[in-house]
């Protein structure tokens, strides 16, 4: 498997920040709505928050480390069959990129129905955009609002058993790599080793999706704060 | 003409006694308008927290007197055969769980009591009538029922 002990780069620092800081959004988008009722502001701007870095990550997709590009990891049954047979993967399997995607979508559903949702009565808590459109689509969007978080968790309880499921029996440290970025060189189907994407070219991203984010709630009437 | 006004104004002053009567010992429909005058009087307060309503501490202190009046009076009003029927929105659990959901109108007479000092202007508004409106929020997450 390992050849000689040599480690490859799997995950560039831009992409594992992301997902961590990703991983705590999600967290404490739901601490902030369990246990922040008296400041509402905290789970609003968790939300914007969210919806930046999902943002920068469809922005990172094209112009990221290789494998966090779409074009490396998003597969069609074909490869998904393939891997099937007993390929191995550095970066996304198919599988697991059609996870990423997944969760990607559910975050962003959240926080764009967040946008347009409120209590029962508008009176505690209201996302920006809530105040611009109809009482019966803040009801449609805060029950989606509510629908999305449970499909999430459903996913991400699935997407950390297998992860954990991977690294226990099938001896591939898919969560170490997470964190360390690498992973010990193997015959890989879809790379041998990832090309970095650069911090600065990050921080573009990250300045662009928060230009959208921000700027388009503005744009569409709604107050941040 | 006057005997058909009669008889109509008769009907009326029966019909509203009879709904009144229905009121008084109905717990449901009491704690849902005591529920309403809460969202009600909370309404301004809501405008002046997003901003689009001045600062006006007369209404602030009138929210937080109807919320002190209505933590008194709500915890009476859900007997056990009040689960069910007239369109409440009340859940279940209430009655499993009622020292916790009466201690949280207790909360709720207390957060407001406490802010009645504490708000004098829009800065000290913010996160005093904050803390009182995360009650209505805790207590409508575990006991109210979703409309949509
Ligand atoms: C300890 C629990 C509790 C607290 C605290 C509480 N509520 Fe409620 N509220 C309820 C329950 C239960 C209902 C549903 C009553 C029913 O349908 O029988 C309700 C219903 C309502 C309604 C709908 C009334 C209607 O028209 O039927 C409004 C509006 C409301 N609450 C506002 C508030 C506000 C504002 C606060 C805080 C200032 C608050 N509530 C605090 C439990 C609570």
């Amino acid at each position: 498997m390992s050849v000689g002990g040599a480690r490859v780069l799997a995950w560039d620092g831009p992409t594992r920040v992301f997902k961590w800081t990703l991983v705590l959004l999600v967290l404490d988008g739901w601490v902030s709505n369990r246990f922040g009722a008296s400041l509402p502001q905290w789970h609003i701007w968790n939300g914007y928050l969210a919806l930046t870095l999902v943002v920068f990550r469809v922005l990172w997709g094209f112009v990221g480390g290789s494998t966090a590009r779409f074009s490396s990891f998003v597969a069609g049954p074909r490869r998904a069959l393939a891997y099937l047979r007993g390929a191995k993967y550095l970066g996304h399997n198919p599988f697991g990129g059609w996870m990423a995607l997944g969760l990607l979508a559910l975050v962003a559903a959240q926080a764009l129905t967040g946008l347009f949702s409120a209590d029962e009565d508008r009176l505690i808590i209201e996302g920006p955009l809530a105040g611009k459109v109809s009482d019966a689509t803040v009801a449609f969007a805060s029950h989606r609002h509510h629908l999305i978080f449970a499909a999430l968790e459903v996913l991400i309880v699935v997407h950390i058993a297998v992860n954990l499921f991977y690294a226990a029996f099938r001896r591939d440290p898919l969560v170490k790599a997470m964190v360390t970025g690498e992973k010990p060189a193997a015959d890989y189907a879809d790379m041998r080793s990832a090309a970095a994407g650069s911090w600065g070219r990050a921080a573009v991203c990250l300045a662009i999706a928060a230009a959208l984010v921000f700027g388009g709630i503005t744009a569409a009437g709604g107050r941040l704060f | 003409m006057m005997k058909k006004f009669l008889t109509i104004s008769i009907l009326a002053g029966v019909a509203f006694a009879a709904g009144a009567a229905t009121a008084q010992n109905d717990p449901i429909a009491q704690r849902k308008s005591i529920m309403k005058g809460v969202g009600d009087a909370t309404k301004p307060v809501a405008g002046m927290l997003k901003g689009t309503e001045p600062f006006d501490n007369a209404l602030v202190q009138k929210a937080l007197a109807t919320y002190i009046d209505a933590a008194k009076k709500m915890p009476s009003l859900f007997p056990a055969d009040s689960k069910h029927g007239g369109e409440t929105t009340a859940r279940s659990n209430i009655w499993d769980e009622k020292p916790r959901f009466d201690g949280l109108f207790a909360r709720l007479g207390q957060e407001a009591a406490a802010a009645q000092g504490a708000i004098k202007d829009q800065d000290s508004l913010k996160p005093n009538f904050g803390k009182v409106l995360g009650v209505c929020k805790e207590c409508h997450d575990d006991y109210r029922e979703k409309k949509n």
